[in-house]
């Protein structure tokens, strides 16, 4: 039997008040996931916790089948982490910042320098591989840093807000880039505020309002559940986010 | 309070800005509770020995004369020097850090006013930063029985605005001939050369008496002459409540005030713009990309330190004013006592390594860049930690090589002992900051003390403590 490519069971999480109340969440390997939810709903929460930049106050959340809290480095070998900001040296090039991350992740040289050179080329980098970071663009960095999460081949990639900040072009590399890695079987889960992205690009959506999911499924099951069969996904985030 | 009073002043006038300013100032970031009792004590005990100072002196003539007035001099100048250093960082973080610049710049709030807004800033930060120091004690004292010490308040504004109008010219001039690209890294440096400039010409022009640099500077400027020149009085004659010489420092304040705000109003606005501009040298190698891809962690780790580091000038050269702040040390050590160079060079020696140690792990550890990245890789966090040590380790350890291969020409056996004592006391001062330094940003080296001020202690106790076993055993060893 496959195990989930993300299982949370029962988490909950407080800082000054409760962020996120026993929430369970299952994601199936290969999709393309969106989480969504209002400003302040705890989806950064989650995904924080689940990369180990956070621990859950209960529950437990396992990756691939793999306990984060009993073995959290094996469930981080196979899990990568993108948030909003890149998490990037101005002081270092791309392929210089590509081959520290491969060192962390212990990929052998041998493996790390072509994969890096075909992202590099990929992300239409190559040409800056040796400049470094602090004169880029935040579309730019963005790249980098996306190169840096795909350069160890992740079972699990998870992107807070990547499109904040980057124009069309850059929008769209990076919305394929996600496609192509679900499509080479790897599994995505993206938190987004903007609508359209989730609804073209995602395989399924989960909503979380008020730090516990409220919705989940595919577009058109989170259209039967507002009661509006041909309504945007806007219309039913609105309809079900909306206080009764 | 402040709010109160930009609520009464007209909206977008200059003191409308400065208030505005000095509230964002006097907003620093949150203090827990015992941080702020620890600074209430410390200002309970200043204030109270401000108090007895002036008790004690109450019923002492305190009067002007050479020897003040050579020794009030020399306390201006370096104290100008500082505030200098000070208005070129102030401005330097002004243009760089941006802050509120770009909307500053973007409303319809005249550029001059602008520019003055921030100069008076400047010397505000930097008249509070000498005032909470000095005033302290010369207010009771002038309180309690010499009233005429209240001029030294007019003399520290003087000062104060005259330095902020260097500092603030100083930091354009070189951004303009620096260029774009290098403007922060020379300005950074020049700072950092104006600031430690006292020091090290005091260290020069004592290195051959037994006098401290201070001493040195003084009987200087006695024999220079300089005190009884009409502007080598000013300061003295100011502080001592003299209306003329309060006047023509006071004025001349708010003249080069006025000047520097008509002036400088042009290369203000283009540095402005400059340092909006991300310059980065474009380049591709010809060697392949598999060159960054190493096998080890601790080669992984070890370069992205060593690179983050050469590749900040203006950071490298502030450890290295730091290390050049304790050759005093040393000479004070060895100078006095008849003492060969081979113990006080073992002792400058284990001293300069921990320091130096110290520094590379606050900033390979506390200052890391993306913290979030290391937490998410696959690498348990204690052993990045000891990466990270044994990183900083070995960036110093060429430096801990110079010293003890002095020695070995007096003493093989005593640089051995050295070199032992130097790793020891660099491994503690790098496991002190380890367990004990918070997060940080890499620019807030220079104050990185405030962060942990028992790191700080600590790790001065510990390079202390080896650096005198290391000293006293190859003195016997000679």
């Amino acid at each position: 039997m496959n195990e989930p490519a993300l299982a949370l069971r029962g988490v909950s999480k407080s800082f000054d008040k409760p962020v996120i109340t026993n929430l369970d969440l299952t994601i199936e390997p290969g999709q393309l996931y969106a989480l969504l939810g209002p400003n302040g709903a705890g989806k950064t929460t989650t995904l924080r916790m689940v990369v180990g930049l956070s621990e859950p106050d209960r529950g437990r959340i396992g990756i691939y089948g793999i306990d984060t809290r009993r073995d959290p480095l094996a469930a981080k070998a196979i899990t990568a982490w993108l948030p909003d900001e890149p998490m990037l040296y101005d002081k270092l090039s791309p392929s210089e910042y590509l081959g520290f991350v491969a060192g962390l992740w212990k990929i052998p040289p041998e493996e790390a320098a072509p994969e890096a050179e075909r992202l590099l080329r990929w992300l239409e980098l190559w040409d800056v591989r040796d400049t470094r970071c602090e004169g880029f663009s935040r579309g730019m960095k963005q790249k980098v840093a996306l190169a840096g999460a795909l350069i160890h081949k992740p079972r699990l990639l998870i992107l807070d807000e990547p499109l904040t900040g980057l124009d069309a072009t850059m929008a769209r590399s990076v919305k394929d880039a996600l496609r192509a890695q679900v499509d080479a079987g790897a599994t995505v889960i993206v938190t987004t505020h903007i609508l359209e992205v989730a609804e073209r690009l995602a395989d399924r959506i989960g909503i979380i309002a008020g730090g516990t999911l409220h919705a989940e499924g595919t577009l058109d099951e989170l259209r039967a559940m507002a009661g509006e069969e041909n309504a945007t996904l806007e219309d039913t985030f609105i309809r079900l986010t909306s206080p009764a | 309070m402040m709010t109160r009073i930009i609520e009464r002043l007209p909206a977008g006038s200059l003191g409308w800005l400065v208030a505005h300013e000095l509230r964002l100032a006097t907003r620093g970031g949150k203090a827990t509770t015992r941080v702020r009792i620890v600074r209430y004590i410390l200002l309970a005990a200043f204030l109270i020995a401000g108090i007895l100072t002036a008790v004690a002196l109450a019923n002492v003539p305190i009067r002007p004369d050479a020897t003040f007035d050579a020794g009030l001099l020399v306390a201006a100048i370096a104290a100008t020097s500082l505030m200098t250093t000070q208005a070129m960082i102030g401005t330097q973080q002004t243009l760089y850090e941006r802050g509120d610049l770009d909307l500053l710049f973007s409303s319809p709030v005249a550029p001059r006013t602008i520019l003055r807004a921030k100069l008076l800033a400047i010397a505000a930060t930097v008249m509070l930063t000498f005032g909470a120091l000095s005033l302290p004690f010369v207010l009771p004292i002038a309180i309690v029985g010499h009233p005429r010490l209240l001029g030294f308040v007019a003399t520290l504004i003087g000062l104060a605005l005259i330095a902020a109008c260097i500092g603030l010219a100083l930091a354009l001039a070189i951004a303009k001939a620096a260029g774009p690209r290098a403007a922060r890294t020379v300005g950074q440096i020049a700072a950092g050369l104006l600031g430690g400039g006292f020091f090290i010409l005091s260290q020069a022009i004592g290195r051959h008496s037994n006098e401290s640099g201070f001493e040195a500077v003084f009987r200087w400027v006695q024999a220079s002459g300089w005190a009884d020149s009409w502007w080598g009085l000013l300061p003295g004659r100011a502080s001592f409540g003299d209306p003329l010489a309060i006047l023509i420092l006071l004025g001349g304040g708010i003249l080069l005030f006025a000047l520097t705000g008509a002036a400088f109003q042009r290369l203000f606005q283009s540095g402005f713009h400059d340092a909006g501009k991300h310059m980065t040298r474009r380049t591709v190698s010809k060697k392949g990309i598999g060159r960054q891809f190493r096998a080890s962690l601790f080669t992984s780790i070890f370069m992205k330190e060593w690179r983050l580091l050469i590749r900040d000038p203006a950071l490298a050269f502030r450890i290295v004013l730091r290390l050049v702040y304790l050759i005093p040390l040393t000479i004070v050590l060895t100078k006095n006592n008849d003492v060969p160079i081979a113990p006080g060079a073992a002792f400058f020696s284990v001293l300069v390594t921990g320091q130096l140690v110290g520094s590379f792990t606050w900033l390979a550890i506390s200052a890391e860049d993306s913290p979030d990245l290391l937490t998410v890789a696959p690498v348990e966090k204690s052993t990045v930690e000891w990466v990270k040590l044994a990183s900083a380790l070995a960036m110093a350890a060429p430096l801990a090589l110079i010293l003890p291969i002095v020695i070995a020409t007096e003493t093989v056996a005593g640089a051995l002992v050295t070199l032992v004592m130097t790793a020891i006391a660099g491994t503690l001062a790098g496991f002190i900051e380890l367990k004990l330094s918070k997060p940080a940003s890499r620019k807030t080296f220079a104050r990185r003390r405030s962060g942990s001020l028992a790191a700080g202690i600590l790790t001065m106790l510990v390079t202390f403590v080896f650096g005198g076993i290391a000293g006293v055993l190859v003195f016997v060893l000679l």
